[in-house]
Formats: C-alpha cells, structure tokens, sequence
C-alpha cells in the first residue's frame, strides 16, 4: 500500500515538475475572455493598440530572465531579444513605446490589477482573483 | 481635382481633430535619438593608390515624441550626418521628419507632415542605424554619401500625406499596404520662382507599398510616380531659355522586397528600378534636345543580405549590391551626347554584436568594383577597391 501511494506521489511530483504554467493576465475590465497566441503577439509587438472598445492596450513584460518568461516568450514564438528589436524598430519610428518592465511577478500582477486596459503574464500559481486569466500556457518539459 | 484633393484632406483633418482634446492618453515629451561613429580604411586602387584613414561622425539623429491623446502623436527628427559642422561647412543637418498621426486602429493609420515614406523595406528606417548591421548601408540608403550618390532618384526622401496599415488575413497572415503623397522633388530650385523643392503646381509625387507578412517573412512590392528636373544641369549647361520641358519628366520607380528574421538567420533583398520618360523635341528649336532624343536613361539596384547569428548577440552577415546607370554623357560640342553605362558591383561582409541594449558594435569589409563605359569603348573604366570599416552605434 505504502508502494502504491509513493509511487502515485511521485508521479505526481514528476508530472507537476514537468510542467511550467503561465498565465496571461489582464485587467478585470478589459472587453475579452481569452485571447490567441496570434492575438497575443500582435498586442506585444504593437501591431494593434487598442482593445474593440477603443481602450488602450498597455502591455507589461517582466525584466529578469526566467521559466516564467521563457515559456511566455516560446508561446509568442520569438526570443526577447528578438521582442527587443521590434519594440526598438517601433520606437525609432515613432510607431509606439516597449512595454515596461516589472522586476517581479509580484509587482506585475498589481500593476495589471490597478492599471485598465492591461495585460501581462505570471506564474500561474500566483494568479489571484483581481486580475482576469485570458489564456493559460502550458510548456512540457523534454 | 487638387482643389478637390485639398480640401476633402482638409475637411477630414478638421473632424478627426475634434477627437484631439476629448480623448485622454496624453504623454510628457520625450527627447531620444542615437548617433553613429565610424572609423573607416581606404586601401587604394589602381587610380589612387593613397591609403586613407577617417573617423567620421557618420550620423546623429534627435527625435522629439509627443503622444496627444490616445490616437494622435507627433514625431520630429533632425539628422547631422559628415561630423557636422556650419562653421567649417561639413556635412549636412536637416529636418529629416515632422509629422503627426492619427490611429484609426490595426487597419489603417493617417499620418500628415514631412515623412520618409514607405517604399520596399529599407526606406523608411534606412536611418535608424541602431537597427541595422551595417556601418555602410546599401548604397542608395546611406545618408553619409548623399553629397556624392544621388540617393532619392532611387528611393523617395519625402511625402508628405501617408495613409497605412494592415489587414489579418490568417492566423499569422497579414497584408500589408501604405499609399502617399508628396511633392515632387526639386521642381524648382530657383527662390526667385518661388519655395524651392516643395512645388506641387504641375504634380505629385503619388507612391505606394503592398505586402505580405507570413510569420517572419515579409514581402512586398513598391511604386512611385512623380516628375523630375533631373536635366538642369544640362539645360544650365547650353543656357537652354525654357526650362520646363526638363523639368516635369516623368519619373517612375518600381521596387521589390523580400525579407526573413528569426533567432538564428536573417535574410533581406531588395530591387529597385528607376525608368524617365524619355525626351522628345515636340514642340522645341533647341538643338541640344534634338541631340538627346533617342538616349537612355535608367537607374537600377539590388541587394541581398544573409545574416547569421553565431550566438544571440553577435550577427555575422555576408552581402552583395550592384547598381546600374545608364544616362547620356557630353562628349563635346562637336560629337554631342554617347551613352554612359556605369555599373557598381559591392560584395562584401560584416558583424555586428549588441553590446547592450543601448550600444551596437559593427565591422564591414566592402569590395567596391566600378564599371564604366562611355560611347560603347570610347572611354573604359575598370576601378576596384577596397573599404574596411567599423562603427559603434548608440541609442540615447
């Protein structure tokens, strides 16, 4: 028996090890439930800049680099440098501004709680019931 | 019809203004800009074969930003290029863009004022040199050498009207597709007659791009028309009394662009072809044009650029450009006008490595071979050479 329920345990244990959920958050007043990746992309690379009720979307990124943010970044489907690039060729061309930067998920999440419009992505672990989850992502390890 | 023109653009500026003051958004101004410094080696050529060595502040740009309201920003950019200098008379400074925009959303966004506008893919950022990974851009967009290229008779400089956007066709599928306006470029550039280089009396310039964006690759074609005094010089030359029939030739600008960036590989190509109404002597009692008829004139050029990250930040790259100009060239009173045939042929290869977010680093090696041929072997020139540069690049 005791076999039994430290092998369920740890299989269990392995499963949740091999996985890295994120969450796509937004403000609880934005005018959509879920998102797409491509969706997703176009509101972080500034391609649109506004949501259907013409409220602005206003992106946070997190600033050190870690699981969170990796798994995010392969989900958009382009490296953050890559990401660095595009804000930068917005920038020069006076097409719009790079997200800012929120050195912990903490800090992001109540930036995306207090601030309308807003999206952004933590842990999904940390996701609390101010904010509104648009689309979760799982990463699959090897 | 411009009456009409003039005043639908004016009427719909006013409406979309009323938005201005209702809508909240507004942003503190921002003052950024970059510069880039160069240090370039001439290793001679069978003509010269001095070697020379230069730093050069190659070119610095200033912008001022200021979002208005949700949906209107402007934008104003001023670029010194050649260590510029008024006392010394170096170089050149100039108020490169100053617009200001209006958001309609992902489809379609109005911008009004002075502007590069959109043409293939380089154009309207060939001078954003914290972007690109050349200390020397392919040939027709490097700013440094507008005193002795003449760079917009390939590309256009300026519009001044520009409405642009996208439409999602897909999941990661979009059309691209901008349409402008501008002057004609130096129809007059006599102040006696006038504002110099901003006549829109006889035409526009009326220009475009549409594209195809597929997850990273992008492509696209472009167009222009307008009309050009390119022949002045020739005209102030024999001290031909009527300027005008030189001066609204037709001129007409096609170009291609095909491009690709992911993490690991980069790629972009470009072709771009210039075509002039050719002379005609309707109408006319001067000799020389008589003399001229018959004669080409045409301009093309192209490149290609592969680029391959070794690791995230470093980029080594391998590219080739090749232009080609054919235009009448004056013997001599006697002998009149022959065809000049002039080819330029620029391979080459470089790195850059982004040191920070802010600082890129650049080195380029060019082989620079030139081509000439006047009359079909009356007069040959065959010049290699070599460039070597390097360049910081510095976002503020």
């Amino acid at each position: 028996m005791i076999k039994k329920i430290l092998f369920i345990f740890f299989i269990l244990m392995g499963w949740q090890a091999a996985q890295a959920q994120v969450a796509v958050i937004a403000h609880k007043a934005v005018p959509v439930d879920q998102i797409s990746s491509a969706e997703l992309l176009d509101f972080y690379t500034g391609d649109i800049k506004l949501w259907g009720n013409d409220e602005a979307v206003i992106v946070f990124d997190l600033k050190p680099k870690g699981e969170v943010k990796e798994v995010f970044y392969k989900y958009l489907g382009k490296s953050p440098s890559r990401m660095k690039s595009v804000w930068m060729k917005k920038l020069l061309s006076g097409e719009g501004d790079p997200p800012e930067s929120m050195k912990t998920e903490k800090e992001l999440l109540e930036k995306v709680m207090e601030t309308p419009g807003s999206i952004g992505f933590v842990a999904e672990d940390k996701v609390t019931d101010d904010v509104k989850v648009l689309a979760v992502i799982t990463r699959e390890e090897g | 019809m411009k009456k009409f023109i003039f005043f639908g653009i004016l009427s719909f500026l006013i409406i979309i203004s009323s938005n201005v003051c209702a809508q909240s958004g507004e942003k503190p101004l921002r003052i950024f800009g970059y510069f880039q410094n160069e240090f370039s080696h001439f290793a001679g050529n069978a003509v010269h074969n001095d070697t020379r060595n230069t730093f050069n502040l190659q070119q610095m740009n200033v912008f001022f930003q200021k979002n208005i309201s949700l949906k209107w920003s402007a934008f104003v950019n001023f670029e010194m290029v050649n260590n510029f200098s008024s006392s010394k008379q170096w170089g050149s400074a100039k108020l490169e863009e100053a617009w200001v925009k209006y958001d309609f959303g992902k489809a379609a966004t109005l911008r009004a004022g002075l502007q590069i506008p959109t043409f293939n893919n380089l154009n309207a950022i060939k001078n954003r040199t914290p972007l690109l990974p050349y200390v020397v851009r392919p040939i027709v967009y490097e700013a440094s050498f507008e005193e002795v290229v003449t760079l917009e008779e390939f590309v256009p400089g300026r519009a001044f009207l520009q409405l642009y956007g996208f439409m999602p066709i897909g999941k990661y599928k979009k059309f691209d597709y901008a349409v402008y306006l501008g002057n004609s470029p130096n129809i007059n550039n006599f102040s006696t007659r006038g504002q110099t280089g901003v006549d829109t009396t006889n035409t526009f310039l009326v220009g475009g791009r549409v594209g195809l964006r597929v997850g990273d690759l992008k492509m696209g074609v472009s167009g222009t028309m307008d009309k050009t005094n390119l022949f002045t010089r020739i005209t102030n030359f024999f001290n031909v009394p009527s300027l005008e029939p030189f001066e609204k030739r037709d001129r007409f600008r096609v170009g291609a662009d095909l491009s690709f960036q992911n993490d690991m590989f980069m790629f972009e190509a470009e072709y771009i072809d210039v075509s002039y109404e050719e002379y005609s002597s309707d109408g006319l009692n001067a000799n020389v044009i008589d003399r001229l008829e018959g004669f080409e004139l045409d301009l093309a050029f192209y490149y290609a650029t592969l680029g391959f990250y070794v690791k995230e930040p470093l980029l080594v790259y391998g590219t080739y450009w090749r232009s080609r100009t054919i235009e009448p060239y004056f013997l001599d009173l006697q002998r009149g006008f022959v065809d000049e045939r002039e080819r330029l042929n620029v391979p080459g290869f470089g790195f850059s490595y982004q040191l920070s977010d802010r600082v890129r680093l650049k080195a380029q090696y060019a082989r620079v071979n030139v081509n000439v041929d006047i009359g079909g072997n009356m007069i040959k020139v065959d010049n290699t050479s070599n460039f070597y540069s390097a360049a910081a690049s510095v976002f503020f």
